[in-house]
């Protein structure tokens, strides 16, 4: 009988270490966004008379693009989860977290369209602060974690210099934020399990 | 001690559910390495038990099957794993 415990025991444990904890997409999301908000930036930046060519079409530029990003990477994560065959709990939360940024993102923007004066970069990016610093912690990934904290620290610092050009903002907001943290996760040999 | 766990296929399909939210049935079949028409069976039998939980959807008009753990089957198969553990060490 003891020998059937040993055998069973040993079954349990075979199933469960064979789930891997593979952070590989997570990284490919904060990379695309990372460079997908500097190249929209960037190009805001370059030609803002283009931009800016009538009274919504920078809002119009922000809203559409930005809609096709997450479309293009909710296709990617669903395309993911198909191939592996299975979710996590991990994988899971964070499917949450981001999913709550995506909604409050609509709703920040819708916001901005009626409020006169108000801008929303500064609580995006300090929404996007807090969910990189939640990620960082639940996966256990100090980069990530620090990222979250010098975005918030940039957040506020943005509070007391309205002034600053809001674009150049995003790029180096989004950049050490997001962009950073995820090469550095895509290249982290723990990149497959968060407690390696 | 629950006997219904003893069988291979039902143990290592709880084992492949307790640490995800969700399995679909082409990665149960992998990780137990059973016949499709064994797995049903199996996974017909956790439910009737209460065990797990199955979702069918439609995926590009294939039918999709995932599974996921009721509360029931992680109170009984942690309990399961408990007495492994007592047997083991008695």
């Amino acid at each position: 009988m003891m020998n059937t415990a040993e055998k069973q025991i040993e079954t349990i444990n075979n199933v469960i270490n064979s789930t891997k904890e593979n952070l590989k997409p997570l990284s490919i999301n904060f990379i695309f966004w990372g460079i997908y908000v500097n190249i929209l930036s960037g190009f805001h930046y370059a030609f803002p008379s283009l931009v800016q060519s009538s009274k919504y079409s920078a809002a119009i530029y922000w809203i559409i693009l930005s809609i096709i990003g997450m479309l293009f990477m909710a296709y990617y994560n669903v395309k993911v989860r198909k191939t592996v065959g299975y979710e996590t709990h991990l994988s899971r939360v964070i499917k949450i977290i981001w999913g709550v940024f995506g909604v409050s993102w609509i709703y920040i923007i819708t916001l901005s369209f009626y409020l006169k004066n108000y801008h929303p970069v500064p609580p995006i990016l300090f929404l996007l602060s807090l969910l990189t610093i939640m990620t960082g912690l639940i996966i256990k990934f100090k980069p990530v974690t620090l990222g979250g904290i010098f975005l918030t620290l940039f957040t506020f610092y943005l509070n007391f210099n309205p002034e600053i050009n809001l674009l150049l903002v995003n790029i180096v907001g989004v950049s050490l934020g997001m962009l950073v943290p995820g090469l550095s996760l895509f290249y982290s040999k723990s990149s497959n399990n968060p407690d390696g | 001690m629950d006997k219904f766990l003893f069988n291979p296929i039902r143990l290592k399909i709880m084992s492949s559910l307790i640490n995800k939210s969700q399995c679909d049935f082409n990665y149960l079949k992998k990780v137990t390495e059973s016949t499709q028409g064994n797995l049903s069976v199996q996974l017909k039998k956790l439910k009737e038990e209460k065990y797990i939980e199955i979702e069918k959807t439609f995926s590009n008009n294939y039918p999709k099957t995932s599974c996921s753990i009721t509360e029931n089957g992680r109170i009984q198969f942690e309990e399961f794993f408990k007495n492994l553990i007592k047997m083991k060490n008695s």
